[in-house]
């Protein structure tokens, strides 16, 4: 028979060995793998992608750049270059890269199949807001012409991605939006967050965590030269002025204005009653079309009926029937509250 | 027919001849055509079948798989063809249902459009109805189903319904025939003109759309000045919409228009249509309709960008809020807050933070007591019958008719026995299990319970709905993953599957029952034997429920993390069930339904195990061989050669396990007295001379705990298996619900073992 503690000790060294080379995304086989796939065309599109970000930031292509860009050595930019070059796709001079007619349009049809897939994860799938662009980044090179036609029609040919930046039409167009970047912005001034920047993506992370979303109200209450401070959909928030650079607003039409400020349907306690305002921007695809359907929408009056032993989920009543939903989906929901006399009094 | 005026004259039929040949519907012998709409599940079919009675027949949409019927039906002086479009939630062309019912309407342009709504669910039903609105004014709409409404003590007002949406709105029960004919009427009105629907459109948009709306539709305007509907065009536009970007650009749109003036050219004859003038004017008419087309289409591409990216969310809201408005305004219900104030009433009992979970677990250790206590009898009889009378019966009927023995062996011995071996077993918990669980589910009660345990299954990823389909796998675990549909969201009914494995089945008890009394029971005082193989079984059957819950946040965790997960849970009112129904539809739904899936599994697992002890090689049958061939495997993982041939030849049914045990032991080392031969399964009476046979085969206590452990987590039985894979449709998920549990049980027999083995070498 074999030896007990030997066994246990191999079992160990197994399972450690597995976790380290198959945990998701950070093990070292998907690391190796990825890696392996930095062949010569993704490489390309990529460099093609950078240059075109370039002339649309108004920025100059250099090798540098490409070489921080695509994170690889500057004799390999430099071939890269030289064979993009060949290929009639850029042109440089005096040390600056830019794109030909043909370069743009593929560059576009690059980015268009990244902001599709990147809308694609948004609406249709569960995955984490930080990963869209890193899945979009690698799905991109791998998926053809007639894979993304089909997907963009089944999308429905949105113009937009979930971070608010233009989808380039099939036909290679783009048009830039009309934003104002938040920086240019002063106290009072009210918008809807039109786009938010997902590089670099420290600063991409805490704005996620911040909950923040395109298409949501804000309203700027303080600014001093290294913060501002914001109301977003109803909460307040506090940012650096680096990290507030990443966001931009489209501003209010004449005869529009920001809905008042509301509570979410998770601030209810049984018994309480709210009518609807709206369904959060955040909440997209599957998950609000579910809402839809049980009959949150604007005007609809709910109340909040029970709670379950640990405080959530919370049973509303809505149109008729009893719902149970979690507190993350109540909080997705806008309402504005009741003023109810209760017991002979008025509460505010 | 005398020449008609291109001024419309209000008896003709409006529909496109031309189109609708194209559609497939030919309108010869016919004056009006009747375009049936609805959403899935109103009784759409009953009211087509209603008014065409047998003047029907059925074939394809053109170049779809899509069906279509097709009828026809007399009513005044007129013959009306009725066309059944796809059931379909709204016409926004997502599906290819949507696709066909959009482009019949619009294109197609039927006399008359009924759409047929749910009484009992206006707000979701009306969607449909206002989109067709958006497209034509000659609607009917037909509410159906009054006669659930009235039951269900909704009463919905259609006079107020009708004058909101500026259409006639007929209230039926096709099902009792009521009200058909003021369907009849209503669309012989329609139809002949002599009512024009005014339905209100449109409105209530943000201004930033208005403006793109009014643009747009202006430029439309520019271009093709006789078509009615340009803001529904303007919006489709910038919806993106193919469809109708294509109509635009190959002037499908305005032929509408061009068609009802060349139905009157057509009828001057064949001579004048040879007429060059009339083709070359066409081409001219195609290549300004093209330009036009395509100025249109660029204006809206533009405009595209300044909509915003909500842009078909606001339009599809507008949608659903109005009509939920609508619905409002149209229907209350009666006696609501009575039976509304007594469902509140109990559900505050039965969620309270001190009395609804041991409500719940009163409830549920009542309902497994019953099945436990009220399954003995039952099973002994059937086995009586089954195995005692019906078996030896037709072993000496076999025996008389001369039978070579090894038919008989295979058919009787192998293929009958496992069957009724598992029938036996199987039929009696679950005749009893599952119309208690039904009985409590048709109350109302099981959606509170998901609700009371929500939280702990949210923090693990899963829905609390999972309790439910856990719970139905203590009876059956293909019953549970059928149960399964109960939860919606993708993500979390994958991990309801795949857990489920983890509820000790009725199949598995027997089994852990019988163990823990010979091996643990034993190692405890007399008078408390029965206790402690009592609280083993219980222990076990509770690290089956945590091993599920870690199951499924590891599994949340890792290969379903992109799944789309949504959640919802409906908390209906009580209400008194119905016992006699609920015992029937269980019955023939669940127990009966499921072991016939188990029949047809178990006579290949008989026939299997009898070939397998009878087939000599080399002198010994080929399960000595497995079994000699499995032992160091077997002790390696603290089990044995005969238990894991067991288990390999009992993948169908977990109910035969111990009676192989049984039969493979004494097969190998024949006991005195005891067996019935090579093949052929038993069990025996009382449990010392179990214990006699099972010590006689080697079996330790090590043995006897990792049996029970691995008999909880191993792959599901067969019956689950093809469950599991008839529920998902993917063999992807089937494969790792099936081989997760088997590595998982192989990891816990072994870490078991060793650290067993390792305590002891020190003990």
């Amino acid at each position: 028979m074999v030896n007990p503690s030997l066994a246990l000790m191999i079992a160990a060294v197994f399972a450690v060995g597995a976790a380290a080379l198959f945990w998701p995304e950070r093990g070292l086989y998907w690391r190796w793998a990825y890696a392996l796939r930095a062949s010569e065309r993704v490489l390309s599109e990529d460099a093609l992608k950078y240059l075109f970000d370039c002339e649309y930031r108004q920025l100059t292509g250099t090798l540098h750049g490409v070489t921080g860009a695509l994170g690889i050595s500057e004799d390999r930019a430099t071939g890269l270059l030289g064979r993009l070059q060949e290929l009639e796709l850029v042109e440089s001079s005096a040390g600056k890269y830019l794109l030909t007619g043909e370069g743009r349009s593929q560059a576009l049809q690059i980015i268009r199949i990244h902001r599709l897939l990147e809308h694609h994860f948004s609406e249709d799938t569960g995955m984490d807001a930080a990963a869209w662009h890193r899945e979009a980044d690698r799905l991109e090179h791998r998926t053809s012409p007639e894979e993304t036609e089909a997907m963009a029609a089944r999308l429905g040919h949105p113009r937009f991605d979930p971070h608010g930046d233009p989808i380039p039409t099939a036909s290679g167009e783009m048009r830039s939006v009309a934003t104002v970047p938040l920086a240019d912005l002063g106290p009072g001034d009210e918008g809807l967050v039109a786009h938010i920047e997902d590089e670099p993506a420290v600063i991409y992370k805490e704005l996620l965590a911040a909950d923040l979303h395109i298409g949501m109200q804000l309203r700027v209450l303080e600014t001093a030269p290294d913060m501002i401070r914001l109301m977003v959909d109803s909460k307040e928030h506090t940012f650096s002025r680096v990290v507030a650079d990443n966001l931009s607003v489209s501003t209010l039409l004449e005869g529009e204005s920001l809905q008042e400020p509301f509570e979410t349907l998770s601030a209810l306690n049984p018994g309480e009653s709210a009518t609807v305002v709206a369904i959060s921007a955040a909440c997209r695809g599957a998950e609000r079309r579910r809402l839809m359907d049980l009959g949150l929408l604007p005007g609809t009056e709910v109340c909040a009926e029970l709670q379950g032993p640990g405080g959530d989920p919370t049973g509303y009543r809505i149109r008729g029937a009893v719902i149970a939903l979690r507190r993350l989906q109540a909080e997705r929901i806008q309402v504005r509250r009741h003023t109810v006399p209760i017991d002979g009094g008025a509460t505010a | 027919m005398s020449l008609p005026s291109s001024e419309s004259c209000a008896a003709c039929p409006v529909h496109n001849l031309a189109n609708l040949r194209k559609l497939g519907v030919d309108m010869e012998n016919w004056d009006y055509v009747v375009a049936l709409a609805g959403n899935p599940n109103t009784g759409k079919s009953t009211v087509f079948n209603a008014l065409t009675g047998l003047r029907q027949h059925t074939g394809n949409w053109p170049g779809k798989t899509v069906t279509r019927a097709e009828g026809g039906f007399h009513a005044g002086d007129d013959d009306y063809k009725l066309v059944d479009l796809p059931g379909t939630y709204s016409l926004l062309a997502t599906s290819f249902d949507e696709e066909i019912a959009r482009d019949f309407i619009l294109f197609g342009q039927p006399d008359v459009t009924v759409v047929v709504v749910d009484a009992t669910r206006l707000e979701r039903n009306l969607n449909l109805a206002l989109q067709v609105l958006e497209i034509t004014d000659r609607v009917v709409v037909c509410l159906n189903l009054m006669d659930e409404a009235k039951r269900s003590g909704l009463d919905v007002d259609c006079r107020r319904l009708a004058r909101d949406l500026g259409v006639p709105v007929v209230p039926t029960s096709a099902r009792y025939g009521e009200g058909l004919d003021e369907l009849l009427q209503a669309i012989a009105e329609v139809a002949s003109g002599s009512f024009v629907g005014k339905p209100k459109r449109g409105g209530g948009h943000s201004t930033a759309l208005d403006l793109a709306v009014t643009e747009l539709g202006d430029k439309i305007k520019e271009g093709f000045p006789m078509l009615p509907n340009t803001q529904w065009v303007a919006l489709r536009l910038l919806d993106g919409d193919e469809r109708i970007s294509q109509a635009v650009l190959t002037g499908e749109l305005i032929h509408l228009q061009e068609e009802l003036a060349k139905s009157s050219a057509d009828d001057q004859g064949p001579a004048d249509q040879a007429d060059n003038t009339v083709v070359e004017a066409e081409d001219k008419l195609f290549s300004a309709v093209n330009e036009m087309g395509a100025g249109i289409l660029e204006v809206a591409s533009e405009l595209r960008w300044k909509v915003g990216p909500d842009f078909h969310q606001v339009l599809m809201e507008g949608i659903y809020t109005e009509a939920a408005r609508l619905a409002d305004r149209a229907v209350t219900g009666a006696n609501e807050r009575r039976r509304f104030d007594l469902d509140r009433a109990i559900d505050r009992l039965v969620t309270s933070r001190t009395l609804g979970i041991p409500l719940m677990l009163a409830l549920l250790t009542l309902v497994f007591w019953l099945t436990i206590a009220g399954a003995n009898v039952p099973s002994a009889m059937l086995a009586t019958l089954l195995i005692d009378n019906l078996y030896v019966w037709l072993r000496e009927g076999a025996m008389n008719l001369g039978i070579p023995w090894w038919i008989s062996g295979l058919l009787i011995d192998g293929m009958y026995l496992g069957t009724a071996w598992v029938v036996s077993v199987m039929l009696p918990p679950m005749a009893i299990f599952f119309p208690m669980f039904t009985l409590l589910e048709d109350f109302g009660y099981l959606p509170r319970v998901a609700f009371n345990l929500d939280r702990v299954h949210e923090r693990v990823g899963a829905h609390g709905k999972q309790a439910l389909t856990a719970v139905m796998g203590f009876g059956c675990n293909a019953a549970g993953i059928i149960a399964t549909r109960i939860i919606d969201s993708p993500r979390e009914r994958l991990i309801a599957i795949i857990t489920n494995n983890f509820s000790l089945c009725n199949g598995r008890w027997p089994t852990q029952i019988l163990i823990a009394s010979i091996f643990v029971g034993a190692l405890a005082p007399a008078y408390l034997s029965g206790l402690v193989s009592a609280l083993a079984v219980v222990t076990v059957a509770v690290f089956g429920i945590f091993l599920s819950f870690g199951t499924s946040w590891l599994l949340s965790r890792t290969i379903l993390r992109g799944e789309v997960s949504t959640f919802h849970l409906e908390l209906p009112p009580y209400r008194p069930p119905r016992v006699l129904q609920t015992i029937y539809t269980s019955l023939i739904d669940r127990t009966i339904y499921v072991l016939w899936r188990a029949i047809v599994f178990a006579l290949p697992a008989g026939a299997v195990i009898w070939l397998v002890s009878n087939i000599n090689i080399a002198g010994i049958s080929v399960a000595e061989h497995v079994i000699n061939w499995l032992n160091p495997m077997g002790l390696f993982f603290g089990l044995s050669g005969v238990i894991l041939l067991a288990y390999l030849v009992a993948i169908p049914a977990n109910e035969i396990v111990v009676p192989t045990i049984l039969m493979l032991i004494v097969l190998v080392n024949p006991v005195a007295g005891f067996g019935e031969g090579a093949g052929i399964m038993f069990e025996l009476d009382d449990v010392s001379s179990t214990a006699t046979v099972l010590q006689a085969g080697g079996f330790t206590l090590l043995m006897a705990i990792n049996l029970m452990l691995f008999s909880l987590v191993h792959n599901p039985c067969s019956t689950t298996i093809y469950t599991i894979y008839k529920e998902t449709g993917s063999a992807k998920w089937t494969a790792v619900a099936s081989l997760l549990p088997v590595a998982m049980g192989f990891a816990l027999c072994f870490l078991v073992a060793q650290v067993w083995r390792l305590v002891a070498s020190y003990g």
